[in-house]
């Protein structure tokens, strides 16, 4: 079974040709094929991943390009990491293409909606197998296409233009970042190949300030896709697509590729330790920034958004703090309690039509299972204990302390905190208090859409035991596993850790119940109180008009520049060849004056001077 | 007659059968002919592509002028012969003059007749540029491009088409001044100007000025063809005024002859030289990357958007030719190969829009994917393949060509990726503000693709994704070629 | 056979096409200049049939030559009036410096 793993993107990816091809011919067909191969899919990586337990690698190549005595091959790789990412991304994706089934039902591009979620989970399931460096460059390219296609779906609307466009240029930074270091790091070790890399890097062939260079602008490619500070502002505009594609993309799978690059070039970052540092002081500062801006949106999506930045920057604080296990482990619990979370807000959406949550409210006598399953994706995300969540952001918390950084163990702990206060800020706005809309028009909610999400409450709720320090570390034990290039730090996590944790969890929830249900606060007075904080955070402290102030106005000024040395430089050039050719033929035509026997005349002179010369030469 | 000289000359019979016809109005029936005898050249040259493939050395050589000057035998022959490259360049004429004939029935208006008889003229010419294996006779063929290129922009362009001639014959006059004097400097030195025999004959590389000064002059030369900042504003005027059946060529194809003179005349003859100049070329084609970027950026016509990127990606030739190592080279010669086609199947694109819509300006047109969805996902797909999406012939040749500069000139390459970035920008920037957004409703019911029309984007489009796939079926072609080139180069 | 040396022959064609040149070049006249090529024409014959049998390696060949030279010079004649009459109809001039309207 396990060499046929390329037949997995490839059947998404068949998909995708083929209702590009039929598509206005297949409609509801469309989508249930759509299914049934991302299905057969996830099928086929479950036997893969089963007989991976058993084989531990798997390593298939293929030439793909000789450059003189280059070879680049491609292939398929699985290891403990890749198998894992496999499985979650087959699994997350299938479920929610049958989510879509219900949520996309009426509308008329549902087969384009299908074709493009199918090229997406493609790229995202090639992504995750790759054995080289390209070959991961080349489908994290196709990943990005496939969520500025989502992006852009309702491409009618100017908005939605502008996020697509938005997101694409916004991660193209972020990927000549990783462009350039895998370059760098081909000429440096001579390959591409992961194994070849490590092995050069573990055998000291690079060069120290290389190395650290190499790592930080791969890091780059990560902070661009993962939406970590500065270059996060595409992602709460990418809220514009279809809200199964910010629960599938924007959310569980391809956000956190950022992050599962940075696992899977552990080692080259275990090897410098500058570059772990910049990992974990920008995850660190987007944890605490984007969970902070989090707290005073409105827009429920955005709220949703604002929280996938600062957990993946959660994730990677740990990646930098050494903590792979525990970064690779919050990677897989919040893909379930995420891509709950934005399903639920999904059906909120589709039953109100409206995402401002000032608008909404009460919403837990219409939409019970909606309710209890946000409040349990909620409820993992706070890291309340025994959910999911909670043992994956506990780990972060001991590899942060026990790495030694006790003050980015702070800025974790208040991100912490605002995480459960936003949560349940959101959680009881929409779901309690009074209804601001008339609740009796809201429609059933389809199957379609509650079995995946019943599903993903399940996983949000008992994930986490995978790896527990009371019944063992099952995942710990199989990422690391006997690689001797990561080393096992497993941090026995403490009773205090885990007390404090919690403390924190509930006391946001309790905060937001306060506030929010109870009105102990008045919110306006809290406002007004902050104003100069609230209106930085509202604005998401200026960095759309910083960006557009600097970068986009720059690229104009640089433009303008260059129309004028287009238009006075090379219009000048152009003018003085016009000019000097104009003169030449004018003096030119002057001598021909017309006068047949002037020309006979200056014809015999010549004559005479060549054979002049040729007397006085004597010969040649 | 040989394989290649059949190759060669074949559009004659399309061009005999049409003056035959000259004076018959029906169009179909001019257009099918033109069609039916564009495909002869077709077959020909994939038949010459595999007798290659198959390992064949197809030479042709026949005496034709021998001079004595002092005891010294002046020989010019009549030499063709084909390498990796310059089939592959073959290929692509051939395919792109198909195509461009096939959808400029709906793009031309007067004259169709005569049009194609020009067209099938300028096959001629191209396809001998790329099969000559003499100096002399290359630049023969070359002359020949410039004649029927002069009438068809002229007679059949846009509004500003007489001035658009004019430029294009001044500029490309001046060029091929130059070329012919490297060509007589060469001649005068060597006495022969068969390629291997020039090559052999430079290959001591003792006089590093002589070469160095070659070098110069080749650029130049050439650097009108690419073409190289300052010398391009001919080809924004063509580019934009031209028809766009004929720029389908002009791009895909003829400003390739730029990139194949520099490559397999620069540095295959003048190693040393090219040596010498490298930071100059790399800084040329730096330049050209940014300048035509950032230009591209600010216009508001589609063709000139176009015109601007053709400007940009001819800088990664540039700075291909400048990493003088394998990775570049071949950048460069993918990057020729792939931005052929893509170009040609923008303007493909353009032509189709130009006939429903007559216009390309970008502040005209919006939100065309609601009527036209087929032509909009077109466009949107030349927008990803000329930005360089893995998958598409584009990468490719960019991530080639940045892995060669980056070994020989890291900070150059730097540099050079803003260039990319600014590809993604101005590309969205144009193909969005045209397919996405509300539909103003100014040309009443645009219709979507015929399937002529499809059958030609679909073509051009497989060959961008299979060379993008299979980057190994150009890769081997070339990599003999290249081998060639780089033991001059001594890497 | 009396051998005639060469130089007379030579020096007569000479002295011909001399005249030949200074009428053509001068006279404004058309039918002169026409006149004064055919001169010019003749002295080339004189020397073509002077070499053939005189020089160094005396042939037949310069005879022929000249017989062809002579007929072609007939032809350019004939062309040359019929020309210069189409002309002289629309001109009613035969005045050489008047043909200049090629210039522009």
């Amino acid at each position: 079974m396990i060499e046929f793993v390329w037949l997995i993107p490839t059947l998404p990816l068949l998909t995708f040709i083929l209702l590009t091809i039929l598509r206005d011919k297949v409609n509801q067909t469309g989508s249930y094929m759509a299914i049934c191969l991302t299905g057969m899919a996830f099928i086929l990586s479950v036997l893969v991943f089963i007989q991976l337990i058993d084989a531990g690698t798997a390593v298939q190549e293929w030439e793909w390009i000789t450059i003189g005595s280059i070879q680049i091959s491609f292939g398929t790789l699985l290891n403990p990491l890749n198998g894992l990412m496999l499985i979650l991304v087959a699994f997350i994706s299938l479920l929610i293409h049958i989510y879509s089934l219900g949520y996309m039902e009426r509308d008329q591009r549902m087969t384009t909606f299908f074709a493009y979620l199918s090229l997406f989970t493609a790229a995202m399931l090639g992504l995750v197998i790759s054995p080289n460096l390209l070959q991961f460059y080349v489908f994290w390219e196709l990943v990005g296409l496939g969520s500025f296609l989502l992006i852009g779906f309702y491409y009618y609307k100017n908005s939605a233009k502008n996020a697509a466009q938005k997101a694409f240029i916004m991660t193209r930074v972020g990927d000549m970042g990783l462009l350039i270091g895998l370059i760098l790091l081909f000429w440096q070790t001579g390959s591409l190949q992961f194994e070849a890399i490590f092995s050069a890097i573990t055998g000291g062939d690079v060069e120290g300030s290389m190395l650290t260079l190499i790592a930080i602008l791969i890091f780059i490619g990560a902070i661009g896709k993962s939406g970590q500070f500065p270059l996060h502002t595409w992602l709460p505009d990418a809220m514009e697509g279809p809200t199964p594609v910010s629960a599938l993309i924007h959310a569980a799978t391809m956000v956190a590729a950022g992050v599962y690059l940075v696992a899977v070039m552990y080692p080259l970052y275990m090897a410098s330790t500058t570059a772990l540092m910049v990992v974990t002081v920008v995850g660190g500062f987007t944890a605490i920034y984007a969970a902070s801006i989090g707290l005073v949106q409105n827009d429920i999506k955005q709220v949703l958004a604002y929280s996938t930045i600062s957990q993946l920057g959660f994730m990677m604080l740990a990646m930098g703090t050494l903590g792979y296990t525990a970064g690779v482990f919050h990677l897989f619990t919040h893909a379930f309690f995420k891509a709950l979370l934005f399903l639920a807000a999904g059906v909120v959406i589709h039953a109100i039509h409206t995402q401002n949550i000032k608008q909404m409210g009460g919403l837990h006598q219409r939409l019970k299972l909606t309710s209890i399953t946000f409040a349990i994706g909620a409820l993992a995300i706070s890291g309340f204990p025994l959910f999911s969540g909670f043992f994956s952001k506990e780990e972060i918390l001991s590899a942060v302390w026990a790495d030694g950084q006790y003050g980015l163990w702070l800025v974790a702990l208040v991100a912490a905190f605002l995480t459960s206060l936003y949560m349940f800020r959101l959680y009881f706005l929409v779901f309690h208090g009074e209804s601001k809309q008339r609740l009796d028009q809201i429609g059933l909610v389809p199957k379609t859409m509650k079995i995946p999400m019943s599903i993903l409450a399940v996983f949000s709720i008992f994930s986490g035991f995978f790896n527990t320090s009371w019944f063992g570390s099952y995942l710990g034990d199989w990422l690391i596993g006997d690689n001797q290039m990561l080393t096992n730090t497993h941090h026995g996590s403490s009773i205090g850790v885990m007390l404090i944790a919690s403390i924190i969890s509930i006391g946001g929830i309790i905060l937001a119940y306060m506030i929010y249900v109870k009105k102990s606060f008045d919110q306006t007075s809290l406002q007004s109180s902050f104003s100069g904080t609230y209106k930085l955070l509202a604005n998401k402290f200026f960095m759309d008009e910083f960006y557009h102030t600097s970068f986009v106005k720059g690229a104009k000024g640089v433009g303008k520049i260059f129309v004028y040395v287009e238009r006075y430089g090379v219009g000048f050039l152009l003018a003085f060849i016009r000019e000097m050719l104009t003169t030449l033929s004018k003096s030119g035509s002057k001598t021909q004056t017309g006068q047949t026997q002037t020309y006979a005349a200056v014809a015999f002179l010549g004559m005479v001077l060549f054979t002049a010369i040729y007397i006085l030469k004597g010969g040649y | 007659m040989g394989t290649l000289s059949l190759l060669v000359f074949s559009p004659a019979i399309g061009i005999l059968a049409l003056l035959m016809t000259r004076n018959s109005d029906n169009n179909q029936r001019t257009h099918v002919l033109a069609l039916l005898s564009s495909f002869i050249p077709l077959l020909l040259s994939i038949f010459v592509f595999a007798l290659f493939q198959g390992g064949n050395q197809l030479e042709e050589r026949v005496s034709w002028i021998t001079f004595q000057v002092a005891e010294r035998t002046l020989t010019l022959d009549y030499e063709l012969a084909v390498d990796g490259f310059s089939v592959l360049l073959i290929i692509l004429t051939t395919v792109v003059s198909l195509l461009a004939i096939l959808s400029a029935r709906w793009m031309v208006n007067k004259d169709l007749n005569l049009f194609f008889i020009f067209m099938l003229f300028l096959e001629i010419g191209t396809l001998g540029v790329f099969s000559a294996h003499n100096l002399i006779l290359f630049f023969v063929f070359f002359e020949i491009t410039l004649i029927p290129m002069f009438f068809l922009i002229g007679k059949w362009g846009g509004t500003d088409r007489e001035e658009a001639a004019f430029r294009y014959i001044i500029y490309n006059g001046l060029g091929s001044m130059l070329l012919l004097l490297a060509i007589a400097v060469i001649f005068i030195n060597v006495g022969n100007t068969n390629f291997s025999v020039v090559a052999d004959f430079f290959s001591g590389g003792e006089q590093k000025r002589f070469q160095a000064g070659m070098a110069i002059a080749l650029l130049l030369a050439f650097g009108v063809k690419l073409p190289i900042f300052p010398l391009h504003s001919w080809m924004v005027k063509v580019h934009v005024h031209a028809p766009p059946a004929l720029v389908m060529i002009h791009a895909g194809v003829l400003l390739k002859i730029g990139a194949y003179g520099l490559i397999k005349f620069g540095v295959f003859f003048f190693p040393e030289g090219f040596e010498i100049l490298a930071p100059v070329i790399a800084i040329l084609g730096l330049i050209n990357l940014l300048y035509g970027a950032f230009l591209a950026f600010r216009q508001t016509e589609l063709r000139a958007v176009l015109a601007y990127s053709s400007i940009s990606h001819m800088g990664l030739i540039l700075l291909g030719v400048a990493a003088l190592n394998e990775a570049g080279i071949q950048g460069a010669i993918f990057q020729a190969v792939s931005h052929g086609l893509i170009s040609a199947l923008f303007f493909l694109l353009v032509g189709i829009l130009l006939v429903r819509t007559q216009t390309t300006h970008l502040k005209r047109l919006s939100g065309l994917a609601r009527l036209t969805p087929l032509l909009a996902g077109y466009f949107l797909v030349a927008a990803l393949a000329g930005l360089g999406l893995p998958g598409m012939s584009g990468f490719v040749s960019e991530f080639t060509v940045f892995l060669g500069i980056f070994k020989t000139m890291p900070v150059i390459g730097a540099i050079g990726t803003l260039g990319l970035i600014m590809t993604v920008v101005y590309f969205l920037r144009a193909i969005l503000n045209m397919t996405f957004g509300s539909y103003r409703n100014t040309f009443g019911n645009l219709k979507d693709l015929r399937t002529e029309e499809v059958i030609s984007a679909t073509i051009l489009l497989l060959c961008i994704i299979g060379i993008g796939i299979f980057p190994n079926s150009v890769a081997l072609t070339i990599q003999q070629t290249l081998e060639t080139i780089l033991v001059g180069i001594g890497g | 056979m009396s051998t005639l040396p060469l130089q007379p022959f030579l020096i007569l064609a000479l002295i011909l096409f001399c005249m030949g040149l200074f009428g053509a070049l001068t006279k404004r006249n058309t039918i002169i200049v026409l006149v004064c090529i055919e001169l010019m024409l003749n002295a080339v014959n004189l020397n073509l049939v002077a070499f053939s049998k005189y020089g160094a390696q005396p042939d037949i060949t310069g005879q022929v030559f000249s017989l062809f030279s002579i007929t072609i010079a007939a032809a350019e004649v004939a062309v040359g009036m019929a020309i210069l009459i189409a002309w002289y109809r629309n001109k009613n001039s035969v005045n050489i410096d008047e043909v200049d309207e090629l210039k522009d």
